[in-house]
């Protein structure tokens, strides 16, 4: 394998990690090519773009508030910045910290409404996101448009689960339309991998625009999706999961292994009910 | 820090990328590190590949337990295909326990799967024979919701006086797919393993088949269980604990009602 093949493979895995299990994947694709400086130079760029796509989340030096890496608030010279405390900051993206922050000012067309969605986005954030929330405002689309993220995670490595979820919203102003995207990942691993991923699109027209419709309008929608992916796990429970396999014979009982061979006349006497998918 | 060994690091990365796509991940690894070849195939159990057998008609599984080079043995023929004259293939005592096996878990199929494929593949060891059974179905319905479940149950069965020392290692491969307008895509998908030993009595050949039966059956039911409370149960809860649907303030003033309540109650 050329390196630029090792490079692309291993970049594969790490965009594939797990809530909070990233630096999990690093360390075993490090070992998996014998630390190779080249190749593990080679894929920050896959780790950089993890950060941004999973909202990872981080604290200023000395701040207590939670702040949110992405493709929203990125800046030249791979700084990043938060609307809310008004600063821009380095981001060491192997190490998934922050650091060396400065004054930042926000500079929008749309900074009323920025600042107004930060304000109501905060309470339905402390009100629904029980663990470890984030969220942000950015200015998007060269000032056309305006984006928010909001993210929960926790993280039970010693249980074998973690898991994330994820909201992202566009608004733009002259359309009036409100897009965006809510995706759910748990990944449980005890003596095995389990993993629920979800993705459910959003796109919705605003009559006034308002902060205030903005919020609401999220707050039903999400409202509404955990509603509907709550319902889905019955509807797998009881159809597709059942239809798989039964827990018992339609006798109820265990089979009588010692007359095993007695089963073919019951089963044609049963005949007509076996369905092949 | 001391360096890991590369096959526990390849499988520990199983564990934790998605486990739809372990095949290809699987692949991956192959050629990132050839030299875990034959280690990787031999220990991560992967969806099964289904085949018509030419001489019966019948459908079997293909695993890495009936392939010999590139050709694959049909449990009700017994012959490789494509032909190979020199496979290898279960002595006659071991092929007649094995035809008895694949009879027997072909009922059993029938009565918890109502459907799907079933193969079992025996072979030799020196002090007794090992081997595999294996179970699959898929299911797809109009509202699209689909499915499939992949049962790997690999044993080794040890002969003592009187008895036999089984040993079982029993994967079950779960996939799932849910989706429409309002809910968007859902997948829930993963395996999960579990092993087992025990000393079973033996009168003669016919009681392996039992024996066998029983532990699958027990294993299978148990995984059942365990399977519907993380996929129904565990990865809802967890949902609930990243997103709550009901204000977080009002669950507080519910606890602390409820609390009162029941302090009240007991100073009465």
């Amino acid at each position: 394998m050329s390196v630029s093949e090792t490079i692309e493979t291993a970049s594969s895995f790490i965009l594939d990690a797990p809530p909070g299990e990233l630096q999990d994947v690093i360390t075993d694709v490090k070992t998996l090519v014998n630390d190779d400086p080249a190749v593990i130079e080679g894929v920050t760029p896959a780790i950089e773009k993890y950060n941004k796509e999973q909202l990872i989340t981080t604290k200023l030096p000395g701040a207590s508030e939670q702040v949110i890496i992405s493709e929203y608030n990125c800046l030249p010279g791979g700084r990043f910045f938060d609307v809310g405390s008004q600063s821009s900051f380095e981001f060491h993206h192997v190490k998934q910290k922050a650091s060396n922050p400065q004054s930042w000012a926000l500079e929008s067309g749309n900074a009323e409404l920025i600042k107004a969605l930060l304000r109501d986005v905060a309470p339905h954030v402390k009100e629904h996101y029980p663990s470890s929330p984030a969220f942000g405002v950015y200015p998007v689309q060269d000032d056309a448009a305006v984006a928010v993220a909001i993210i929960g995670n926790k993280y039970s490595p010693s249980n074998y689960w973690n898991g994330r979820w994820r909201s992202t919203y566009t608004y733009t102003p002259s359309s009036s339309e409100l897009t965006g995207t809510i995706q759910v990942d748990v990944h449980y691993y005890e003596d095995g991998n389990v993993r629920l991923l979800t993705t459910k699109p959003v796109q919705v027209s605003l009559n006034s625009g308002t902060s205030a419709e903005i919020v609401k309008t999220i707050a039903s929608h999400e409202k509404k999706y955990q509603e509907e992916l709550n319902r889905a796990f019955g509807a797998l429970s009881e159809g597709a999961f059942k239809n798989l396999r039964r827990q018992l014979p339609i006798s109820r009982q265990k089979i009588d292994w010692e007359k095993i061979g007695n089963y073919r006349l019951g089963q044609e006497i049963g005949g007509g009910r076996s369905v092949t998918r | 820090m001391a360096s890991q060994d590369p096959f526990d690091s390849a499988l520990d990365l199983l564990r934790r990328l998605n486990p739809k796509y372990t095949t290809n991940n699987v692949n991956a690894l192959i050629n990132l590190v050839p030299d875990l070849t034959e280690d990787l195939l031999s220990s991560v159990d992967q969806p099964l590949q289904v085949q018509r057998c030419k001489k019966t008609g019948k459908d079997y599984l293909l695993c890495d337990y009936n392939r010999d080079g590139d050709s694959y043995r049909s449990p009700w023929s017994n012959e490789f295909d494509p032909p190979l004259t020199d496979g290898t293939l279960p002595s006659e005592r071991v092929r007649k326990i094995e035809i008895a096996a694949n009879d027997a878990f072909d009922i059993y199929r029938e009565l918890y799967y109502e459907g799907g494929v079933s193969s079992v593949y025996f072979w030799n060891l020196d002090d007794g024979f090992a081997g595999v059974v294996l179970l699959k179905k898929s299911v797809s319905s109009a509202n699209e919701s689909t499915g499939s479940w992949d049962s790997i149950h690999v044993f080794e069965a040890t002969d003592r006086a009187r008895t036999s020392h089984y040993k079982l290692t029993s994967t079950v491969i779960l996939n799932m797919i849910n989706g429409d307008e309002s809910l968007g895509e859902m997948d829930l998908s993963g395996n999960m393993t579990r092993q087992v030993e025990q000393d079973m009595p033996v009168e003669d050949d016919s009681s392996h088949i039992a024996n066998i039966g029983k532990l699958v059956e027990d294993m299978e039911l148990k995984m059942r269980n365990l399977l519907q409370e993380v996929y129904f149960g565990k990865a809802k809860d967890v949902v609930g604990d990243l997103r709550s649907i009901s204000s977080l303030t009002q669950q507080e003033k519910d606890r602390s009602m409820h609390q009162e309540m029941i302090s009240s109650m007991s100073k009465r």
